[in-house]
């Protein structure tokens, strides 16, 4: 055996450099935003940037007293709970049903969908939803986010499900048990921490995705991220509230990812080393 | 409890043929082993009886009724697993109600039938625990319990000692055993372990790529295997074979011409089939010939002590064999012994077919 040329200290230090910088290009931008969103409107934008400075609330208080933040807010939760919800009820029988029968085609199909550019659904969806007359309701906006939520779910739960021994499920079927008795009874206690992580994934998506509720939306309907779009104005933005908003906006997926971390990354991998 | 009926039983997977034309009748109240080499089918068979498997063509009948096509779930059949799949996120309380439950069992008899299974597998201590709070040994009468709580038509085992250690799989073999005659319920088991099936089985099945190649008692095919297959598959260490032909007025192996002592009913049986076939003699049917005129000469190159009994390893026609013997001999390696077959305990078989010549 030839000796390793780099010590084991020196890998440790490298790697240690590696997860700084990494955390530096991911957390930059969003201290960023943070940052901005206390500064008094005209330090936003000056140049060079101002690291110094007193904290103020004024950009938040403006956002709420101009704009209608919590009403957006309380649309987001309607359509991310509702297409999360749709999502795990199709996508919990459908990752099951694609386990159990091994033929994995549809899941392929989902995951085709979730990768087409959203744009390829909106045209048709758009004619669709407007000759049913569900443009701007919360419908089309839960119908349309369901595109992104369900992948997620079967996606997750597949090797979730996969991880389950055989025996176990021909166990239930000797034992008495249908199908649709096995899938409740035996399978999903046995995926919680994949449908926990599948629920959240859905739900952080759902929540960011922008594109389906900025056409799909009306005024009462619009979703936070689409309603932030409309405070970039054409000729003066107001820098600070909108960074105000996206700091809100990023606090609900942050918060839910930071919470459940360890069974997000415990749901994530699952399937991938047998226990 | 019920009888098992296989009638014409083909199962395909594709092209691929594991079961051809299989019939088999499994009586009341009996223990029935199948045992043969992994890829048999014997598994297949026992997952056809559960309802796992679907039948390609042929008939099935439990007790009296046809369940081909009839789902797992409404035979009434239990089962046990080779990795016992428990239930992993339930107390082993509900691993065992849970069947009786899901058929609307009043929950008094539940916990009457329950504890009374558990009573007789000596897991009344576990009963609030969690499969993976358990032994090996404990998850397997865990399973064993959620089979009998049942009270099924009929018990399948798949292999279900294969994960335990040797100690623990003699002890639970006895437990089986002493369970099956204590329930007095038609029992499948599955083994590639003929030790198992010679211990347990009131009838066994040996298979071979599908075939049914014997079924009979255990005492039976130990003694009178049908074929080379069977007499090579049944016994341990394995049964000795070497080609043999009628020379004059006696027996000798084709590869040296060494003269083997046979009775007159044997050289019979070879002259029918031509003067050729092929010898069976099991380990512990070799005798030392008293005159080393009248054995086979044998120069020994290994042995093994048992204990209770040793084994000899030499060469004989070209091939090496193996020999039982009483450990008093102290055998040693390059010793010289004459041997010779126990009078009335070897076996001839067909040297093309490897049937039994009769």
């Amino acid at each position: 055996m030839t000796e390793n040329p780099i010590s084991d200290g020196l890998l440790r230090r490298l790697n240690t450099l590696q997860l700084v910088l990494a955390g530096i290009i991911i957390m930059a931008p969003m201290a960023w935003m943070v940052l901005s969103s206390l500064k008094p409107s005209f330090e936003v934008t000056a140049y060079p940037p101002t690291l110094v400075f007193s904290p103020t609330a004024e950009n938040y208080s403006q956002l709420i007293k101009t704009t209608p933040f919590f009403s957006y807010a309380v649309n987001s939760l309607i359509v991310t709970i509702g297409s999360a919800g749709l999502g795990l009820l199709f996508g919990i029988p459908a990752a099951f049903a694609v386990s159990w029968t091994r033929i994995s085609w549809p899941a392929i199909l989902t995951l085709a969908a979730r990768m087409a550019p959203g744009t390829l659904f909106l045209l048709p969806w758009y004619v669709m939803f407007r000759q049913v007359g569900l443009i701007g309701s919360y419908t089309a906006l839960i119908l349309s986010h369901a595109v992104i939520t369900l992948p997620i779910v079967i996606w997750v739960l597949l090797p979730s499900f996969d991880n389950i021994p055989r025996s176990v499920f021909e166990a239930a079927q000797v034992d008495g048990c249908s199908i649709t008795r096995i899938l409740w009874r035996i399978a999903l206690p046995l995926v919680g921490s994949g449908v926990a992580v599948a629920a959240i994934l859905a739900f952080v998506f759902s929540w960011n995705y922008f594109l389906f509720a900025l056409v799909l939306s009306n005024g009462d309907t619009k979703t936070l991220i689409a309603a932030a779009f409309n405070f970039v104005g054409e000729g003066s933005t107001n820098w600070g509230v909108l960074m105000a908003a996206a700091t809100l906006i990023a606090l609900p997926p942050l918060v839910l990812a930071t919470l459940v971390q360890r069974w997000l990354v415990a749901g994530l991998t699952l399937g991938a080393v047998k226990g | 409890m019920a009888s098992i009926s296989i009638r014409n039983l083909v199962k395909r997977y594709g092209n691929f043929t594991v079961i051809r034309d299989l019939n088999l009748e499994i009586a009341d109240h009996e223990f029935v082993v199948f045992v043969g080499p992994s890829g048999c089918g014997k598994s297949t068979l026992l997952r056809i009886i559960a309802g796992l498997e679907p039948i390609t063509s042929g008939e099935l009948y439990i007790g009296d009724d046809r369940v081909n096509g009839v789902p797992a779930a409404r035979r009434d059949i239990a089962m046990v697993f080779q990795d016992y799949a428990l239930y992993p996120h339930m107390r082993v309380y509900d691993n065992m109600s849970f069947a009786l439950e899901l058929r609307g069992v009043p929950k008094a008899e539940i916990d009457a039938r329950v504890k009374r299974a558990a009573a007789l597998l000596h897991i009344e201590p576990y009963l609030d625990r969690k499969p993976k709070e358990l032994s090996g040994g404990q998850r397997q009468r865990v399973a064993m319990g959620r089979a009998i709580v049942r009270n099924p038509k009929a018990f399948l085992f798949d292999e279900p000692l294969s994960n335990l250690d040797a100690k623990l799989r003699g002890q639970v073999r006895a437990e089986i055993k002493a369970l099956s005659q204590q329930l007095k319920t038609t029992m499948v088991f599955v083994t590639h372990d003929q030790v198992e099936a010679m211990t347990m089985a009131d009838r066994i099945v040996v298979l071979q790529s599908g075939n049914v190649q014997q079924y009979d008692t255990p005492e039976a095919v130990y003694e009178r295997p049908s074929n080379q297959f069977v007499a090579g598959f049944i016994g341990s260490p394995t049964m000795n074979f070497f080609p043999v032909e009628l020379r004059g007025e006696g027996v000798a192996l084709s590869h040296d011409g060494t003269a083997v002592a046979l009775n007159g009913e044997s050289k019979a049986r070879l002259k029918n089939a031509g003067g050729k076939g092929v010898l069976g003699i099991r380990p512990e049917h070799f005798a030392i010939a008293p005159d080393a005129a009248e054995g086979m000469p044998v120069a020994i190159k290994l042995v093994e002590p048992l204990g209770s009994d040793t084994l000899i390893h030499f060469d004989l026609a070209g091939s090496t064999a193996i020999a039982r013997v009483d450990p008093a001999l102290r055998p040693r390696v390059g010793d010289r012994l004459a041997l010779r077959p126990q009078p009335g305990k070897t076996h001839l078989f067909d040297a093309d077919n490897g049937q039994v010549l009769s």
